[in-house]
């Protein structure tokens, strides 16, 4: 070597070419572990980096009655919407005219959406009418960026309300979006209430998603491989409820003005034929957007227009509960049917007398449900004692909830002993607290779907069926029809103790002297028990219970009214209109040879799209 | 004809720039493809034409005469650096264009040349030595100049590269190991000290000893060792007299991920382009990264990602290896001359090569803080390509003159 006179030029360049070999041996490990270890996770970050996802909005899905008639349908409805990107702020004002809006909120709701994305439409206001649309187009060029969605709204086609049962779909809050999960984003409607809510995860479907391919500035430069990886949204699926719309709309009509509920199901299998909460509201209402002015309106409505009353209230059943300790008493063998009491009108226990409304004088057990008889069951219930009064109460489902297909159900109260010792203290309490409760009075509290499930089971001589509203759904994708199980009990009562009871129970309606008179149906016996329930608020509340025909009952009805009166003189007519309309009519279907209650799904009109222009 | 070729045209070396030239032109397209190919490619197909007169002028110049202009070009280049400062347009807050109608023209990569031969001239002379202080200051002095100048456009970036090169040239020089040693002391501890304490006492700690085995002089040591202390100590306060965007790249370098959307955005969407490609790329003009502009100006400083991305592994390495044969010859060129001019020129190509390939592909893997620094061949720009196929040209020429004295 002559270059640099150096001996060790050599050992140099290996030093040197050692350098360049630990820089590249460095660099190719380096690509190693990106380009073939971790290839799969930045190529999903590349994805993620240039894939965004539009989600799909699915149908909801339909709500029929039990013939088929369409309850619930889709309309279309406009949002309009805000690309933060294209949009000029100077023209907040311009859009606040044209929709009526705050120029604060629409700049609030702005501010909100682009700091999720500026490529992301933010919408304004949902469901704006075809007029305003219009207008919008109109002044396209003065409004960039702004543009509208078209969604569904929920429409009600039918003339019956049956407002607390169907429930109503509304935006969802922001804590229901951390309790529903993931499938759900702001701006997405639940079901709110009702078989909506209920059902919320059949009828809503499943959300589609669009793909496209953006550049780094989030601009959409295309489809995501053409399309191939989008998914078209499921169209959620339809409901068949075991609902009589036209015994519903019946039933409304004869319950408007009053407060109260009304509950009519099908004896034979538990399946709701109408349920009536009154005062109601009109669902439209909630259909779009729900203005303010409503939602303050009825939300401070003293009577309480937003409960369902049918499956929430608690109130004491009166004598519509003597049958319990009838049958109480009965199956543990403590009385026999023949057992006479003496009634004079009233009964002192203790210090405290208990009163009855008439003299009955000497009453058997029939004698006393047909008259409702309060001296022979205040004696009744001393002689059996809490335990088998409870006992029976539970097997008829009070204390409980039934197990409706609502979301909004009471379990109502059935003191037990124990109830009592831990409320009272094991010695607080005496038999003096007992003649109440054996005439339904007291601490007692039930819902009138619990008082609709007891007549029923007291017209099956003892079969319990667990209330439901849908009978099937029908599944969208494979048009099959999913007819949903539903629990039914036998009661440990023997069969012979059901005759003096219905009997008793017939001649309240059908005989001289009983007090549900006001309930008959010419033409068709029926049975039933009046109530009159104290109320230390105000007037009396009036309850009926009852069922029809007499042999082989086809329909059970529980009806209550608030601050009425007399069950006899105001539930009763009300409970017996409904059972002959209902009657009618299925004698006319029966001689029409049409079996109501099945349906095959091919029968079905096929739900459409939402424009609404599904079977009517 | 072969015979002449073997004898005096070093076909590999001509390869090599030939094939990281197409691969750098592919991957421009690529890089600026929108639904057809872009001014920039045209421009870069432009200057790859001047750029190979230039390779095949130098190639074939007479060994003499670039010795004899050596010192010339770099009085020239330094000249052009200070009119620059003058005249020059301001481009991304750096003064280093000039323009001559629609094209630019940057003095600091021309000066890169002018640096290395002024360096081999200087060094080839009998009568220099390293060991001698006086030497030894000089030629600091002909690399400080350059740096100074290209420091005040300003361009970190470069003047980095000037400094990389000068290191294995005086080693090559024979230096001595104090020597060496000293230079590196200060900005491996400083680099130390931004990573922390426990690294800065690490690196005072193995500097120190080092530098007290190889010194012949104990004042010196201890200026040295003290100078060491201080600029890692003051590590902090000239960190925070950086301009902010140079903090934020080193910030993003210390921790990528704490700030993904701002300084370390570039790192993250370099090593997502990259480790997407896989084995066998994304295929040509499909890399998502790329075509969707993930990578801003990608075409200059991250080009490195566009054959990693739409070629994949195979792709990058292919890169790799050509650099790896550009740097291997240079090496055994400046062993292998018989002119101690041609040797040190040799050296100085294969530090400033070196230094690009080390700064850009580390930083596009994510192993470098982000330093603006062009990869050879690929990147977008004339006065980078040009003067890097000079170098390569200077290959060439010292494997035709390798046997001249």
């Amino acid at each position: 070597m002559n270059a640099p006179s150096d001996i060790q030029i050599h050992t140099k360049r290996r030093v040197l070419l050692l350098i360049v070999i630990g820089v590249f041996a460095v660099f190719i490990g380096r690509l190693y572990q990106l380009q073939l270890l971790y290839s799969k996770e930045f190529e999903d970050k590349s994805k993620e980096n240039s894939v965004r996802v539009i989600s799909t909005e699915p149908v909801r899905g339909y709500i029929y009655d039990r013939t088929g008639r369409l309850l619930v349908d889709n309309r279309p409805a406009f949002s309009v919407t805000i690309m933060p990107f294209e949009f000029d702020r100077a023209s907040i004002p311009h859009l606040a005219r044209l929709l009526s809006l705050e120029p604060a909120f629409i700049a609030e709701r702005l501010k909100r959406g682009e700091a999720y994305s500026r490529f992301a439409p933010v919408k304004i206001k949902r469901d704006v009418n075809v007029e305003t649309i219009a207008a919008l187009e109109e002044h396209g060029e003065l409004l960039p960026g702004v543009g509208y969605q078209t969604e569904s709204k929920r429409f009600y086609p039918t003339p019956a309300r049956a407002t607390h049962l169907l429930g109503y779909t509304k935006e969802i809050s922001e804590q229901q979006l951390r309790v529903l999960g993931s499938d759900y984003t702001q701006g997405d409607v639940s079901g709110a209430g009702g078989l909506e809510a209920h059902y919320e995860r059949i009828l809503r479907g499943q959300k589609g998603s669009e793909l496209s391919t953006v550049n780094a500035l989030g601009q959409v430069v295309g489809r995501y491989l053409d399309g191939a990886e989008d998914k078209r949204p499921i169209e959620g699926d339809d409901l068949l409820l075991t609902l009589d719309i036209n015994l519903q709309a019946y039933a409304e009509s004869l319950m408007t003005g009053r407060r109260g509920a009304l509950v009519a199901m099908n004896a034979r299998d538990g399946g709701v034929l109408a349920m009536v909460s009154v005062p109601d509201y009109n669902l439209s209402f909630f259909s779009g957007v729900t203005p303010p002015e409503i939602w303050s309106r009825l939300n401070s409505d003293t009577t309480a227009p937003l409960f369902n009353r049918a499956t929430m209230t608690r109130y004491p059943p009166g004598s519509t509960f003597k049958m319990v300790l009838a049958l109480a008493a009965l199956q543990d063998s403590i009385v026999s049917p023949s057992w006479r009491v003496t009634c004079r009108g009233a009964i002192r226990v203790g210090t405290k007398v208990f009163k009855d409304l008439h003299v009955h004088g000497p009453v058997t057990m029939i004698d006393a449900i047909q008259k409702s008889c309060n001296v022979y069951f205040y004696e009744l219930m001393l002689k059996a004692g809490l335990d088998p009064w409870h006992h029976m109460g539970t097997q008829f489902g009070f204390g409980q909830r039934t197990g409706i297909d609502l979301v909004e159900e009471q379990a109502g109260l059935l003191p037990s002993t124990s109830y009592m010792n831990r409320r009272y203290g094991p010695r607080g309490w005496t038999r003096g607290y007992l003649p109440n409760l054996g005439i339904g009075q007291g601490e007692l509290g039930v819902t009138p779907l619990q008082m609709a499930c007891y007549a029923m089971a007291i017209a099956n001589s003892g079969t319990w069926h667990q209330p439901h509203l849908v009978r099937a759904i029908v599944n969208k994708r494979t048009g099959a029809l999913d007819v949903l199980p539903f629990s039914t009990h036998r009661m440990e009562v023997s069969a012979r103790h059901w005759l003096p009871v219905r009997e008793g129970m017939r001649r309240v309606v059908e005989e001289q002297g009983g007090t549900g008179g006001l309930a008959r149906i010419p033409g068709i016996q029926s049975a039933g028990k009046t109530g009159t329930a104290q109320n230390p608020h105000g007037p009396d509340h009036a309850w009926y219970i009852g069922f029809a025909p007499f042999e082989n009952p086809r329909i059970a009805i529980a009806v209550l009214i608030e601050n009425a009166g007399f069950g006899g003189s105001f539930a009763a007519p009300v409970a017996g209109h409904c059972l002959r309309f209902f009657l009618e009519r299925d004698r006319l279907e029966e001689e029409d040879a049409r079996p109501p209650s099945i349906m095959a799904a091919s029968s079905l009109p096929a739900a459409s799209s939402i424009s609404g222009e599904g079977p009517r | 004809m072969t015979r002449y070729l073997r004898e005096y045209f070093d076909l590999r070396v001509f390869l090599a720039t030939l094939a990281l030239v197409v691969i750098g032109l592919v991957s421009i397209y690529s890089a600026t493809y929108d639904a057809r190919a872009s001014e920039i490619f045209w421009r870069q197909l432009t200057w790859s034409g001047i750029g190979l007169v230039a390779f095949l002028l130098v190639t074939f110049l007479p060994l003499r005469t670039i010795q004899y202009v050596a010192l010339g070009t770099y009085a020239l280049s330094l000249l052009m650096l200070v009119i620059v400062l003058l005249l020059g347009k301001t481009v991304a807050g750096s003064t280093s264009w000039f323009t001559l109608g629609s094209f630019g023209f940057q003095p600091s990569e021309f000066a890169k040349v002018g640096t290395i031969l002024a360096l081999a001239a200087f060094l080839s002379r009998s009568d220099i030595s390293l060991r001698n202080p006086k030497h030894l200051a000089l030629t600091a002095g002909i690399v400080v100049l350059p740096v100074l100048l290209v420091m005040m456009q300003p361009d970190t970036g470069t003047a980095l590269i000037f400094m990389a090169m000068a290191f294995p040239v005086l080693y090559w020089g024979g230096a001595s190991r104090f020597t060496l040693l000293a230079l590196v002391a200060a900005p491996a501890v400083a680099v130390a000290a931004l990573f922390g304490t426990t690294p800065f006492f690490l690196a005072v700690i193995i500097l120190g000893i080092l530098l007290a085995l190889t010194s012949d002089n104990r004042v010196l040591t201890a200026a040295v060792f003290s100078m060491m202390v201080m600029v890692g100590i003051s590590t902090q306060s000239i960190y925070d007299g950086l301009k902010p965007y140079q903090q934020k790249r080193i910030d993003a370098f210390l921790d990528p991920s704490a700030d993904p959307l701002g300084a370390g955005y570039n790192i993250l969407q370099s090593t997502v382009a990259i480790g997407s490609g896989g084995v066998f790329g994304r295929g040509y003009l499909r890399g998502t990264q790329t075509q969707l502009n993930f990578i801003p100006e990608q075409w200059t400083d991250f080009i490195f990602c566009v054959p990693s991305e739409e070629f994949g592994f195979l792709g990058a390495t292919l890169v790799l290896v050509l650099f790896l044969l550009l740097l291997s010859r240079s090496l055994s060129l400046a062993t292998t001359v018989k002119s101690r001019f041609a040797s040190f020129v040799g050296i100085g190509v294969w530090g400033t090569l070196g230094a690009h390939v080390l700064i850009n592909i580390g930083m596009s893997l994510g192993l470098l803080p982000v330093i603006g620094v062009p990869l050879p061949f690929l990147s977008y720009g004339g006065s980078s390509l040009i003067s890097c196929m000079i170098m390569t040209g200077l290959m060439m020429n010292l494997y035709a003159t390798r046997k001249e004295h």
